[in-house]
């Protein structure tokens, strides 16, 4: 008796959490609920890529989901000025933020009919999984284990990013070689921990890891000299030297050194399963690069529409004029929506984390093919 | 024949579905079952949708590399997932351990002062228990790192102050370092101590039979250290002193105690003590005033009227509560996750961020938290056995 007793609450608890996980995962895997197909069917009269899309069974639906509920739940990261982050006035601003526009201006016709719900690096995954959000777009390096694993499935990579070290100026480090014996900060829930480890142990250099939960308290350490360097991706860096405070010098007070530790391309991540909203998205993305590669932007938009599809037929297909109609679910002129509401992805940059922004990023790999970047939109036709 | 006694036995044991001993254990076999189908619902739910989204359900994980270093212990990257959650929870358990000794001492303390008939006191110490115990523990946490340790100087002009090494990356001690090969050496010390113990309780037997006094620390203490010093000369030294000695950026030798760890362990300890220093009040106003009243007739000094009377009484009535805390005090040093001290939910959720599997981690910490807090229960419990009065249970 004594034994059940003592054993009840520490069965109760687990099982509750059980729950809790089953509740939100049951919904998503097992066979459609019944709401769920009649969104579906309801879908079916007005987006016309439907009907020569994929089969029923390995379509969640999330396409005509968020048309029926008309917002976009778009899972950012809140405290990283230039990719995502609030204003002082308590608007959502940054290049994150723009993509989430776009992929709502491209479905709902409305870049601001979209939710945002902010995520720490731990919770992103599980949110997405249980979809509290539709698609997230929260500088997330695409890997093969979130791939996998964390049943992400990753668009076209929006910025494509390395880490770095960011140290003082005034402690002479000019490479990682010069750190032995260091303390580096980091922030949980991320990549960096891992090409910390591999950057440091193939140069044979001993450190001290100092993992936090959010960047502020890690900010806090790094001014206090806690820590001698700070490593992150190299867009953040950039954005954090850029806000650093000026009796500690100011920006010019730090350095990020130049070595890149990893590759990180960042992009959205759809849930793994749903493939006609993973197109959505992904050709949403891919519309704004398009745009740029044509040369149009939120200014000549209107002067392109006004002109004759005979001129230049892939223009004419792209924006929609002669109704030419990939399948992809979305409206024939998504593109134009996108446009003309957020604009094509030179003008999010430089809107946003460009030479001219505070962060002053220049476009390095994040540049068109034809310019030396690595930006390469497949054709639309 | 056969007839009459199938009667008798209707008459004294009624049928089993009106037999009420019968019913009763019906009721919880059914009761038991049903929880049990409901576990089992839920857990082949979780299994089922982890393997639809692809996501392992097995364990084997916990053999993987890490792939991630811990600070302040040996852990490399090379060692498994299962190692890393053993360091965390080998460091959630340190700091506990230490968290409750030192939390009940100054509890002690502030419980008394509490009661002090010096007014100074007596306000100072209902100050600090007012101003801690009110506070949300995680903001204590973030003022004590943030606002206090890591104002301290920086490590380039850290304070060398006798052997003694101040900066805001940690406090440098000087520490023993036992060398290689020297299990010769702490084995004679090992039988040393348990040699003075046997010397002690010689000497306590003495004095309860003659009334010698009985000088037992002096005895115990005197056996051990000649022995482990004659011991220490012989077998060439083999335990020294190391003094921390900063170069540059670097402290090398003596011990190092981080910066994280004595905010957590000093937040866990100054906050829980508080509410230990309450129940230590409320014990001692429990004990009969006649008792304190009677030890003041019988001419006991103020310190034996607490040490002898009123202190072993209170004891018996602290002991359920404080077990509470201390168990509280073990579950809040999960806090340590906000200022980068790598216990057991860090290392955890390090672990998720890797790609490891989150639903088994969660279970394993659950497990591991649950080990700590029952163990810590039935420390408490055996403990207030001992001390209850005979007769009473």
């Amino acid at each position: 008796m004594r034994i059940t007793k003592l054993l009840a609450p520490s069965l109760v608890v687990p099982a509750l959490f059980l729950a809790a996980c089953t509740d939100d995962g049951g919904g998503d895997n097992g066979e459609p609920a019944l709401p769920d197909d009649e969104m579906v069917e309801g879908a079916d009269e007005d987006a016309p890529g439907n009907e020569d899309g994929d089969d029923a069974g390995s379509s969640g639906g999330t396409l005509a989901e968020v048309r029926d509920r008309g917002v976009l739940n778009c899972g950012i990261n809140g405290a990283v000025p230039g990719f995502g982050f609030v204003t002082p006035e308590g608007e959502y601003e940054g290049f994150d933020v723009e993509f989430c526009r776009v992929v709502a201006a491209a479905v709902l016709g409305d870049a601001d009919a979209v939710d945002y719900t902010e995520l720490t690096a731990e919770t992103r995954f599980a949110a997405l999984q249980a979809r509290e959000i539709d698609v997230l777009i929260r500088n997330t390096t695409w890997t093969s284990s979130r791939d996998g694993s964390e049943s992400g499935s990753f668009t076209t990579t929006t910025f494509y990013d390395g880490q770095g070290m960011m140290v003082r100026a005034d402690d002479g480090f000019e490479s990682l070689d010069d750190m032995d014996g260091t303390a580096i900060c980091t922030l949980s829930g991320t990549t960096t921990e891992l090409n910390l480890e591999s950057a440091f142990s193939a140069r044979g250099l001993d450190y001290e890891p100092l993992t936090f939960e959010d960047n502020d308290t890690l900010r806090e350490a790094f001014l206090a000299e806690r820590c001698d360097g700070w490593t992150s991706d190299k867009s953040q860096l950039a954005a954090f030297r850029a806000e650093w405070p000026e009796e500690e010098g100011g920006s010019e007070a730090l350095t990020v050194l130049d070595e890149t530790m990893s590759k990180e391309p960042l992009g959205p991540v759809t849930l793994d399963g749903d493939d006609e909203w993973h197109d959505a998205v992904h050709w949403a993305v891919i519309a704004t690069i398009q745009a740029w590669e044509f040369g149009i932007d939120s200014s000549n938009v209107e002067d392109f529409l006004d002109a004759d599809p005979e001129e230049d037929p892939e223009i004419a297909r792209f924006l929609g004029i002669d109704d030419f109609d990939p399948g992809l679910g979305l409206d024939p002129d998504f593109a134009v929506n996108i446009l003309e509401q957020v604009g094509n992805y030179q003008e999010i940059y430089e809107r946003t984390v460009g030479p001219d922004t505070a962060l002053g990023l220049e476009p390095g790999l994040n540049n068109l093919w034809t310019e030396g970047g690595l930006l390469y939109p497949p054709p639309y036709r | 024949m056969s007839e009459e006694r199938q009667v008798t036995t209707t008459r004294t044991r009624p049928p089993p579905w009106r037999d009420e001993r019968v019913l009763r254990i019906a009721a919880q076999v059914i009761f038991l079952a049903a929880v049990a189908a409901l576990l089992w619902a839920l857990g082949n739910n979780l299994v089922r949708n982890m393997q639809a989204q692809g996501m392992r359900t097995d364990f084997g994980f916990l053999e993987q590399n890490a792939g991630f270093t811990l600070t302040g212990s040996e852990f490399s990257s090379r060692d498994s997932i299962g190692d890393a959650l053993l360091v965390g929870l080998q460091n959630t358990i340190t700091v506990s351990i230490w968290g409750i000794l030192l939390a009940t001492v100054i509890g002690v303390i502030v419980g008394i002062a509490r009661l002090s008939t010096n007014w100074l006191v007596r306000k100072c110490a209902a100050a600090y228990v007012e101003a801690l115990r009110n506070v949300p523990l995680i903001v204590f946490l973030m003022f004590l790192y943030l606002a206090v340790l890591q104002q301290l100087p920086r490590i380039s002009d850290a304070i060398d102050f006798g052997g003694f090494v101040f900066s805001n990356r940690g406090l440098y001690t000087p520490w023993i370092e036992v060398a290689e090969d020297s299990g010769l050496f702490l084995a004679i010390c090992a039988a040393a101590a348990v040699l003075a113990v046997v010397v002690g309780v010689v000497r306590t037997r003495r004095f309860d039979a003659t009334g010698e006094p009985h000088h037992r620390v002096l005895w115990g203490g005197g056996i051990f250290l000649l022995i482990a010093g004659v011991a220490w000369a012989l077998l060439g030294r083999p335990v020294s002193g190391t003094l921390p000695t900063l170069d540059g950026r670097n402290v090398s030798g003596g011990y190092e105690l981080s910066v994280e760890y004595g905010a957590l362990l000093l937040g866990l300890v100054l906050y829980m003590a508080t509410f230990i220093a309450e129940i230590v009040r409320g014990s001692i106003l429990a004990v009969p005033k006649g008792q304190s009243e009677a030890s003041n007739a019988l001419g006991l000094s103020g310190f034996q009227r607490y040490r002898y009377i009123v202190l072993p009484q209170a004891l018996r009535i602290a002991v359920p509560p404080t077990g509470n805390e201390f168990i509280n005090l073990a579950k809040n040093s999960a806090l340590g996750l906000a200022i980068a001290f790598p216990e057991l939910l860090r290392v955890t959720r390090l672990s998720i961020s890797q790609g490891q599997p989150a639903p088994q981690l969660i279970g394993i910490m659950m497990l591991m938290y649950l080990a700590i807090s029952l163990l810590l229960s039935l420390l408490m419990n055996m403990i207030n056995r001992r001390l209850g009065l005979k007769g009473a249970q």
